[in-house]
C-alpha cells in the first residue's frame, strides 16, 4: 500500500487485486430491510437448493428393462415430441432456489429466489479488504433474494376466496384458521380412510338420521384425531369421546363442526354444523329408549355442561351459536329437519341463556354419544330451573315415561293429569266437566299407571272425583229440594260415575227404597223429598 | 434433495464490511485480462471537503482493447474510473460464497454500494460509439445470390439411400423360418428385457418372417389393442413372472 504524502487531501492509495485463481463462487445473499435480519446473529446456518421443481420438469420413467416397459419406448418419445416441436426446459440445479434455515428447526426460514438478468450488462464486483491494505475484487456469480417463509398456516387461495365472501357475516377471524388446522390434521391422520369417512359421512347425513349418524360422525372425528382407522359404532365411540373429553371440549366441538362441514355439500357455513349433530338425539332417541333409560342422570349433566362449560370458555362461540342459530333458521326454512331443528333452537336459547352452573360436570363423563341421544329428554327435565319460559312450564320430574312424547296430544294429556293429580276432591262442575273430557282424549294414560279419576265401582272406592251414587248423596240432594227420579239421574251422570245407564237406575231405585222418601205431585210430575 | 450444507458464518461474524461495486463490461473484460498476480489498479480513498471521494485508475497495461500486448491508440479503455458511493438502504446484503466441493460460507455483509463510472472524456465516447454500432448489427444477415443454387435436387435414377438399401436387402436375403423352438427361446429372451414389444420391433430381433413370427406370439402372448402400451405384444401371464411388477402388484393389493 502507498499512501501519499500530504499536498492536497488525506488519500490512501490501495491496489486494487482480481484473484485469478478462485474456486470459490460469490453471490449475493439480498434482504427485505424490512425483515431486519442481522446476520451477525445467527448461530447456526444451514442451506440447500430447493429441488421440488425436479418432479415437473423430469419426466416420469416407468419402469426401464423387464416389467412396464417397452421396447424403444425413450425413442419413441423423443421423435413424437421432436414431431410436435415440444421444447422441454432444463432442470438446471443453479437456478433452482435456496433454502435457507437460521438457528436449527425453532428459527427462521428463509427461501431464495435467483434474480436473473444481473450478469448481463454489468458485472458486479465484491471489494474486500484484506489485511495488507489491498482490496480484492471478486465477480458475483449469481443474486438471490432470500424472503422469510411464513410458518403460521395461510389459507389456500380457495379458501381465501371464500372467507373474503363471507367477511361480513363472521365475527370471529380466529375460528378460521383453527377450523381450517382441524381440517388439516382430519386429512393429515386419515390418508387411506378419508375418502370412506367422507363418503360414508355423506351417505349418513343425506340418508337415515338414526343414532348412526352421530355415533359416526363423532368416531370419525375421534378417528382422526387419535389416528385410528377401526370404525365400528357405539362403544368405539364411547371409548374414544372419554379419551377425548380429557383433550379438549371445545376441540370436540369444533371437530364436529368441520367434520360436518366436509360432509355436508349444500351449506356454505359448515362452521356451526356441527351443532346439529347434537340435536339430531332428537330422532333418534326414539330409536334407543333402553339406552335413554339407562342413563338418564349423566346424559342430563354432558348436554349441560359441555356447552355451557365451551361457551364459558370461549366467549366467541356465543357469537358463533347467534350465527348459527340464524343460518339454522333459514336452513329450517330450508325445511331439512324441522322438528329437529325447532328443538335445537330451543335448546340453543336455552343454552345461551344458562351460562354458569354444570361446568365441571363435563369431563370424564361417559359417552357423549348417549348424552347427545339423551339430551332432549333430560334436558327437558334439567332444564326446568334454567328459566327459559318452554322449559320451566315444564315438569320437574324427569319424564322417562314422557320418552314417547313425540306425539304432543299424548304429551299435553299426561301433562293435565300429571298437573291434576296433586289436587283431587273440589267437587265443582268444571273441574270435573274437564276431567271427564281430558279422559277419553288421552290415549294412553293406563299404562303407565295413571288411573282414571274415578273406579269402576261407584260406590266402594272413593276416588279423587267428587260424584258418586250413594245414599248420603241422594239424601242431600231430596233434603235440599224435591226431586223427580229424572233429575236425580242427571246428577248421577253416568260419565261420572262410571256406570252404565241400567246401573245407575237399578242403583238410585235401591237407595230409594230405603231413603222411603216422601212424595209430592208438582207439575204432574211425582217428586221425592226428604224432610229432616 | 441434496444435503444440507452447514454454512459457514465466521466472515460474518469478523463483521468483515463488503462492498458491492457495479463495474461495466468492458472495464470487467479487461480486468480478465490481468495477470495471474491480478493486479489491476489503484484505488484512492480520499476526503474532498469533507466529503469521501472514491477514485480507481486502471493500469496502464490493461487500456488497450483488442489483443493483449497490441497498442492501439483509438481503442483505449478509459483509465479514470471515480466510484459514486451509496449505502446500502432498503436491502440487507450478505455475500456468501460456493466453493467447488459445495461448501457454503458467508463472507460478510455488504456496507456499500458503488458504481464505477468513467472519466468522460472524447475516449470514451468514441469506445461507446463502437459498442454501439456493434450491438445493433442484427444476428442474422440475409443476403442475396448472384446466381440460384443448382447443387441439388437433381433427378436421379436411383438415389443413393436406395440404391444401399436393396444392396443390404440382397446381401441379407429373405427371412427364413427358423426352428420353432429356437424362435421362442429368442422372444422368451426378449421377453426378459422388456414387457411390451411392438411387431415390428419382434421382427427384426428375431429376424423371421412376420406371419411365422405372429403364429407363435399368438400362442405365448397377447395383443394390446388398447391401454397405455397401445398395439403391443406382451407374453401371457402364465408365461411371466416380472419381479419388480410383481412386487408392485403386491403393494397395490
Amino acid at each position: 500500500m502507498t499512501s501519499l504524502g500530504g499536498s492536497s487531501s488525506s488519500a490512501t492509495e490501495y491496489t486494487v487485486r482480481v484473484p485469478k485463481n478462485t474456486s470459490k463462487k460469490y453471490n449475493i445473499m439480498a434482504f427485505n430491510s424490512g425483515d431486519r435480519v442481522n446476520c451477525s446473529t445467527w448461530t447456526q446456518a444451514r442451506m440447500e437448493r430447493d429441488m421440488s421443481a425436479r418432479r415437473i420438469y423430469g419426466e416420469e420413467e416407468s419402469a426401464e428393462g423387464a416389467a412396464g416397459s417397452e421396447f424403444g419406448k425413450k425413442q419413441r418419445e423423443e421423435a413424437r415430441r421432436k414431431k410436435y416441436g415440444i421444447v422441454t426446459r432444463e432442470f438446471k440445479v443453479e437456478d433452482q432456489p435456496w433454502i435457507l434455515k437460521v438457528n436449527g428447526k425453532a428459527g427462521k426460514r428463509f427461501k431464495g429466489l435467483k434474480k436473473g438478468g444481473v450478469t448481463e450488462n454489468a458485472s458486479y464486483y465484491i471489494f474486500t479488504q484484506c489485511p495488507d491494505g489491498a482490496f480484492e475484487a471478486f465477480p458475483v456469480h449469481g443474486w438471490y433474494n432470500f424472503t422469510p417463509q411464513a410458518k403460521h398456516r395461510t389459507l389456500t387461495a380457495e379458501e381465501a376466496e371464500e372467507e373474503w365472501g363471507r367477511r361480513n357475516k363472521v365475527v370471529n377471524h380466529f375460528s378460521i384458521m383453527l377450523q381450517r388446522r382441524f381440517r388439516e390434521q382430519e386429512r393429515g391422520g386419515d390418508d387411506d380412510d378419508d375418502e370412506n369417512e367422507k363418503s360414508g359421512k355423506k351417505k349418513k347425513k343425506g340418508g337415515g338420521r338414526g343414532a348412526d349418524l352421530r355415533i359416526h360422525d363423532l368416531e370419525e372425528d375421534l378417528e382422526m384425531s387419535s389416528d385410528d382407522s377401526d370404525s365400528s359404532m357405539g362403544d368405539d365411540a364411547e371409548g374414544k369421546t372419554k379419551a377425548k373429553k380429557a383433550t379438549g371440549k371445545g376441540k370436540a366441538k369444533k371437530k364436529r363442526k368441520s367434520s360436518d362441514k366436509e360432509a355436508l355439500e349444500d351449506s356454505d357455513d359448515g362452521d356451526y354444523e356441527g351443532l346439529e349433530v347434537d340435536y339430531m338425539s332428537d330422532e333418534s332417541s326414539n330409536s334407543d329408549e333402553e339406552l335413554e333409560k339407562g342413563k338418564p342422570s349423566k346424559g342430563e349433566h354432558h348436554p349441560k355442561g359441555i356447552d355451557e362449560a365451551s361457551e364459558s370458555e370461549e366467549e366467541s362461540e356465543e357469537e358463533k351459536q347467534n350465527e348459527e342459530e340464524a343460518k339454522e333458521e333459514e336452513e329450517e326454512e330450508e325445511g331439512k329437519k324441522t322438528p329437529v331443528q325447532t328443538e335445537k333452537k330451543k335448546k340453543k336459547d336455552s343454552s345461551g341463556e344458562s351460562e354458569s352452573s354444570d361446568d365441571s360436570d363435563i369431563e370424564g363423563e361417559t359417552a357423549s354419544a348417549l348424552f347427545l341421544k339423551k339430551r332432549t329428554p333430560p334436558k327437558r327435565g334439567g332444564r326446568g330451573s334454567a328459566g327459559s319460559s318452554r322449559t320451566g312450564s315444564r315438569p320437574g320430574t324427569p319424564s322417562i315415561d314422557s320418552a314417547s312424547t313425540s306425539n304432543t296430544l299424548r304429551a299435553a294429556a299426561s301433562k293435565l293429569e300429571q298437573g291434576k293429580r296433586p289436587t283431587p276432591g273440589p267437587s265443582t262442575d268444571s273441574p270435573a266437566a274437564k276431567r271427564l273430557k281430558m279422559e277419553p282424549s288421552s290415549q294412553s294414560p293406563v299404562p303407565s299407571g295413571k288411573s282414571t279419576p274415578q273406579p269402576p265401582s261407584g260406590k266402594s272406592t272413593p276416588s279423587s272425583s267428587d260424584v258418586q251414587l250413594t245414599e248420603e248423596a241422594v239424601r242431600r240432594y231430596l233434603i235440599r229440594k224435591p226431586m223427580t227420579t229424572k233429575d236425580l239421574l242427571k246428577k248421577f251422570q253416568t260419565k261420572r260415575t262410571g256406570l252404565s245407564s241400567e246401573q245407575t237406575v237399578n242403583v238410585l231405585a235401591q237407595i230409594l227404597k230405603r231413603l222411603n222418601p216422601e212424595r209430592k205431585n208438582v207439575n204432574d210430575k211425582m217428586h221425592f223429598y226428604l224432610t229432616e | 434433495m441434496s444435503d444440507k450444507t452447514e454454512v459457514n458464518l465466521t466472515g460474518v461474524k469478523q463483521s468483515k464490511g463488503l462492498w458491492l461495486v457495479k463495474v461495466p463490461k468492458y472495464l470487467s473484460l479487461q480486468w480478465d485480462k490481468a495477470t495471474e498476480k491480478g493486479d489491476v489498479g489503484k484505488i484512492t480513498i480520499g476526503k474532498k471537503q469533507g466529503k469521501t471521494e472514491v477514485h480507481f485508475s486502471l493500469n496502464e497495461e490493461l487500456t488497450a482493447v483488442g489483443a493483449a500486448g497490441e497498442q492501439d491508440a483509438s481503442l483505449q479503455v478509459p483509465r479514470e474510473h471515480p466510484f459514486t458511493m451509496h449505502t446500502v438502504g432498503g436491502q440487507t446484503m450478505a455475500v456468501f460464497s460456493q466453493s467447488n466441493a459445495d461448501e457454503i460460507s458467508l463472507e460478510g455483509m455488504v456496507v456499500h454500494r458503488a458504481e464505477c463510472r468513467p472519466a468522460v472524456n472524447d475516449n470514451y465516447m468514441k469506445l461507446k460509439k463502437l459498442q454501439i454500432k456493434a450491438s445493433t448489427k442484427p444476428q442474422r444477415l440475409s443476403q442475396q445470390l448472384e446466381r440460384a443454387v443448382t447443387t441439388v435436387f437433381k433427378p436421379v435414377a436411383n438415389h443413393d439411400f436406395n440404391v444401399e438399401h436393396e444392396k443390404k436387402k440382397k446381401s441379407e436375403g429373405k427371412m427364413v423360418r427358423a426352428e420353432w423352438q429356437v424362435v421362442l427361446d429368442m422372444l422368451f429372451s426378449a421377453f426378459e428385457k422388456h414387457q411390451y414389444y411392438n411387431i415390428k420391433d419382434l421382427v427384426d430381433i428375431t429376424k423371421q418372417p412376420v406371419t411365422y413370427l405372429k403364429e407363435i406370439m399368438r400362442e405365448i402372448g397377447t395383443y394390446n389393442s388398447k391401454g397405455p402400451h397401445k398395439s403391443t405384444w406382451e407374453l401371457k401371464p402364465e408365461y411371466r413372472h416380472y419381479q419388480a411388477a410383481e412386487e408392485e402388484e403386491m403393494q397395490k393389493a
